[in-house]
């Protein structure tokens, strides 16, 4: 008996350290699809790193290291990138990994369909050498591609193409919307949008495991006091964002941790450059005010920054005045000067535009998307109100908010725009580019903004290797668009995770959250 | 003086206070304390743009900066004071609370007033024409039973959003709003209704008035429906405080009042992102207010249907 018992004691002892690591974690935006290349944004992108790969990934200092590729080299004289390409990596289901998943990625991603599809502008044709070398050819010399593919994730094609599910669909869904199947450590067991996602580790993974998590849960829980309230009573591991106004009281409580950092992101208001008239105004419904530059001068002089970050986000952000935080590759230092507070210069730019009266418009805004996003757009709107323009804010859940701002329904948005590529160009090419469908140009730029010295800038910043000159082509391109007010850049969104006290992590300043990187102690 | 005043006909009022009730409600302190309170907020909200020291609905008076301020103590950017403090746009709460109250009271109101029409008019017909039509109305009244209000409420809003188009969403809310409690709070006023007409509908009187002619219509408006008012009157008082806080539970879940004509119910669930943070008073005020609102109105009630029904004494 006495044995039994201690055989028994033996067996739970040494069954032990094979605990389940169990985590769960809440994010206040659910990512809307599975599929890689639907959708462009960060919830999206940042869940599916988990669970697909790219030829290469970004390391905890955004350093690019190698993926799904091992090693890459310039081709000739800046003709384009040789990779090459990981051997015995097998996707998910089994299926092996070779080329041809990455020539088909590269269609399916580059397609009309594909909401990634201007990643590939520089890109002039995708050659298969072997089976485990690839040729990207680009149009010019581009010394930063292999970085800005980070996010371009292979997936195999003979699942896609099995699952009837060989292009992506934005609008209805398709078997890639519910299901996924990449080469990453992570793969996703059951998919419930809008109530939990489950990973679980992919035994077959090529690398090395640095995490001990056998099931993580995805929750998205949309009101950010019930995710900190969650998070204290411990029924999750970790939430993103932890709201501004708690992290005070976080930071006195032993059983959780804040970890805080600046984000990439860049939170600005957008404007309708090229409608011909308000859409959603009482009285100006045939001109477009905002196609005037005094007027848009106005709006970044109404709002006062320094106001809106010292109470809503209570000193956790800073001012910005160009596109990109001055984290980011190409900030332009000459140019960190923000248009002043000042509602009497506003109101007398309004005047000389015409607009001494002024008048009503339309401004949409997301909810669930950025921090504190709604109540910034009603410090705005009470601002604008200041100098005599009076905004009527719709605020709505991002789901909808991405569909509106496609078909043109605002007078003014806000929009929250972080580089990928860790570089300036990345928002020249998505935000300030004209739109062109060919050339994969301007694909964020829904107010179709256009100038042509900045069209003809992209190209070479892209291609420039002199880091000096490549430089002052950015300034150059970063000062038209001050002058231009072609967007109003408010403030750097800070990046405020919240954890039990025993888990470890990561914090990647782009705000993606590596699974691979998390430790349940 | 006083030898005349008994000798001449008694005014309508002199009437009333000579009455019973009147007397009742003059013994009682919870009829009276509460009809002082809820006289006291009605006046506030229907008079709010008056008294509320600043309209908080005009984005261009605010101040970004006063954002946060404690009760009572100086803010310490602009200086300023508020009697219940700001919330993150520099509101001033007092004032956020008046208005809030106006939206909620008028909603309570007019949703009561609309079950009230809706429930007496089923229930009318239903008890005096009986047959299918009854058996037809006081089933769907039955089933409605079923579901608690606030489901009801929540469904026929969710259904009535969907038909709005997107633009006069915020302006419609109100109505939809209107309409779901309404709709959700009928049946009482029907069953009542039509309990009494099953009643009296046999009684002497009717049958004299269809005798000499007079329309079903006429019979049950002027003759029966007369009996059942004080009833009515009382489900009413009760049914307000409940469409107050049926508005209240709807604009928390963020499906009623839009921010844009915040209830006290969307204010309380704006407050509620700043509990944790230590800015209680956001919170705190709102549900206050809305808490002594609906005990006055639910007291005010309890205490009517004691005085109008003896019986229950």
């Amino acid at each position: 008996m006495t044995r039994t018992i201690s055989a028994l004691l033996l067996s739970t002892a040494l069954a032990l350290p094979a605990t389940a690591e169990e985590f769960t974690w809440a994010v206040t935006t659910d990512p809307q699809t599975m599929d890689p290349h639907a959708v462009n944004s960060a919830p999206v992108l940042g869940f599916l790193n988990n669970v697909y790969e790219g030829l290469v990934r970004r390391g905890k200092d955004m350093s690019v290291e190698p993926a799904l590729a091992t090693s890459w080299e310039p081709i000739g004289d800046g003709e384009g990138w040789r990779f090459a390409l990981r051997q015995g990596v097998t996707f998910q289901d089994g299926a092996e990994f070779n080329a041809d998943d990455v020539i088909f990625s590269y269609e399916r991603a580059s397609n009309e369909a594909s909401d990634t599809r201007s990643w590939f502008a520089p890109v002039k044709e995708v050659v298969k050498v072997d089976d485990f070398t690839v040729d990207f050819l680009t149009n010019a010399p581009n010394p930063i591609f292999p970085g800005s593919i980070a996010n371009w994730m292979i997936m195999d094609s003979g699942w896609a193409e099995a699952n009837n599910a060989a292009l992506p669909d934005k609008e209805n869904g398709n078997f890639a919307t519910l299901n996924a199947n990449g080469t990453g450590a992570f793969r996703v067991t059951a998919r419930e949008p809008g109530l939990r996602t489950v990973l679980q580790p992919h035994e077959g993974w090529w690398g090395e495991a640095e995490h001990n998590i056998t099931k993580a849960t995805l929750q998205p829980i949309q009101n950010p006091a019930t995710a900190l309230a969650a998070l204290l009573s411990g029924d999750v591991d970790f939430i993103n964002p932890v709201p501004i106004q708690d992290v005070a009281r976080l930071q006195d409580n032993p059983d959780v941790k804040v970890i805080q950092g600046i984000e990439a992101r860049v939170i600005m208001l957008g404007f309708p450059h090229e409608a011909e008239a308000l859409k959603f105004s009482a009285e100006t419904t045939d001109a477009n005010p905002f196609a005037d530059v005094r007027v848009r001068q106005a709006v970044a002089h109404a709002v006062n920054v320094p106001a809106i970050l010292q109470t809503i986000m209570r000193g956790n952000a800073e001012e910005v005045s160009q596109l990109v935080s001055p984290a980011m590759n190409g900030y332009s230092a000459s140019l960190a000067a923000r248009p002043a507070h000042d509602p009497e210069k506003a109101k007398a730019l309004l005047a000389e535009a015409g607009y001494a009266d002024g008048f009503s418009f339309g401004l949409k805004c997301p909810n669930n998307r950025y921090l504190n996003d709604e109540a910034v757009c009603q410090a705005v709107t009470g601002m604008l109100a200041q100098v005599g323009i009076t905004a009527t804010l719709d605020a709505m859940p991002v789901q909808n908010y991405w569909p509106e701002l496609r078909a043109d329904n605002y007078d003014m948005y806000l929009l929250g725009w972080s580089p990928g590529t860790f570089d300036a160009e990345h928002p020249i090419r998505f935000l300030a580019s004209t739109p062109n469908e060919e050339k994969k140009l301007g694909s964020w730029n829904f107010g179709g903004y256009s100038n042509a010295r900045v069209d003809e800038l992209l190209p070479m910043i892209q291609s420039e290797i002199d880091q000096g000159k490549r430089q002052s082509m950015i300034d150059e391109a970063h000062k038209i668009l001050q002058d231009e007010m072609a967007y109003v850049p408010l403030y750097v969104q800070p990046l405020v995770w919240g954890a039990r006290s025993n888990i470890d992590l990561t914090q990647r300043p782009d705000n993606f959250f590596i699974l691979r990187w998390v430790t349940v102690n | 003086m006083a030898l005349t005043s008994n000798v001449h006909d008694k005014g309508r009022w002199e009437r009333f206070r000579d009455s019973d009730f009147f007397f009742a409600f003059k013994r009682s302190p919870v009829a009276l304390v509460s009809f002082t309170i809820v006289c006291i907020l009605v006046f506030s909200a229907v008079f709010a743009p008056w008294i509320a020291p600043t309209n908080p609905f005009n984005p261009a008076s605010l101040n970004l900066m006063d954002g946060f301020t404690p009760p009572m103590e100086p803010n310490a950017f602009t200086g300023t004071r508020f009697l219940m403090g700001t919330d993150d746009q520099g509101r001033d709460v007092f004032s956020t609370i008046l208005y809030g109250m106006r939206v909620s009271l008028f909603v309570g109101a007019s949703a009561v007033l609309f079950a009230m029409v809706l429930g007496i008019v089923l229930g009318l017909v239903s008890g005096y024409f009986g047959g299918w039509t009854e058996t037809i109305i006081m089933r769907i009244a039955d089933v409605q039973l079923t579901f608690p209000s606030i489901l009801v409420a929540m469904l026929i809003f969710g259904i009535a959003k969907g038909f709005t188009p997107v633009e006069y969403r915020d302006q419609m809310a109100i109505w939809v709003l209107i309409l779901a409690i309404g709709l959700s709070d009928w049946v009482q006023f029907a069953r009542v209704v039509r309990g009494t007409t099953l009643v009296e509908k046999k009684k002497d009187y009717v049958a004299a008035a269809l005798l000499i002619g007079r329309r079903p219509w006429a019979i049950m408006i002027k003759h029966i429906l007369p009996n059942a008012l004080s009833p009515v009157l009382v489900i009413a008082t009760i049914s307000l405080a409940l469409a107050i806080i049926a508005e209240a539970t709807l604009s928390f879940l963020g499906v009623g009042a839009p921010p844009t004509q915040p209830s006290l119910g969307t204010l309380i669930r704006i407050g509620q992102g700043f509990l944790f943070s230590g800015e209680w008073w956001i919170l705190f005020f709102p549900a206050c207010t809305l808490l002594v609102l609906a005990l006055s109105v639910n007291l005010l009630g309890d205490w009517l249907r004691d005085a109008l029904n003896p019986r229950l004494r």
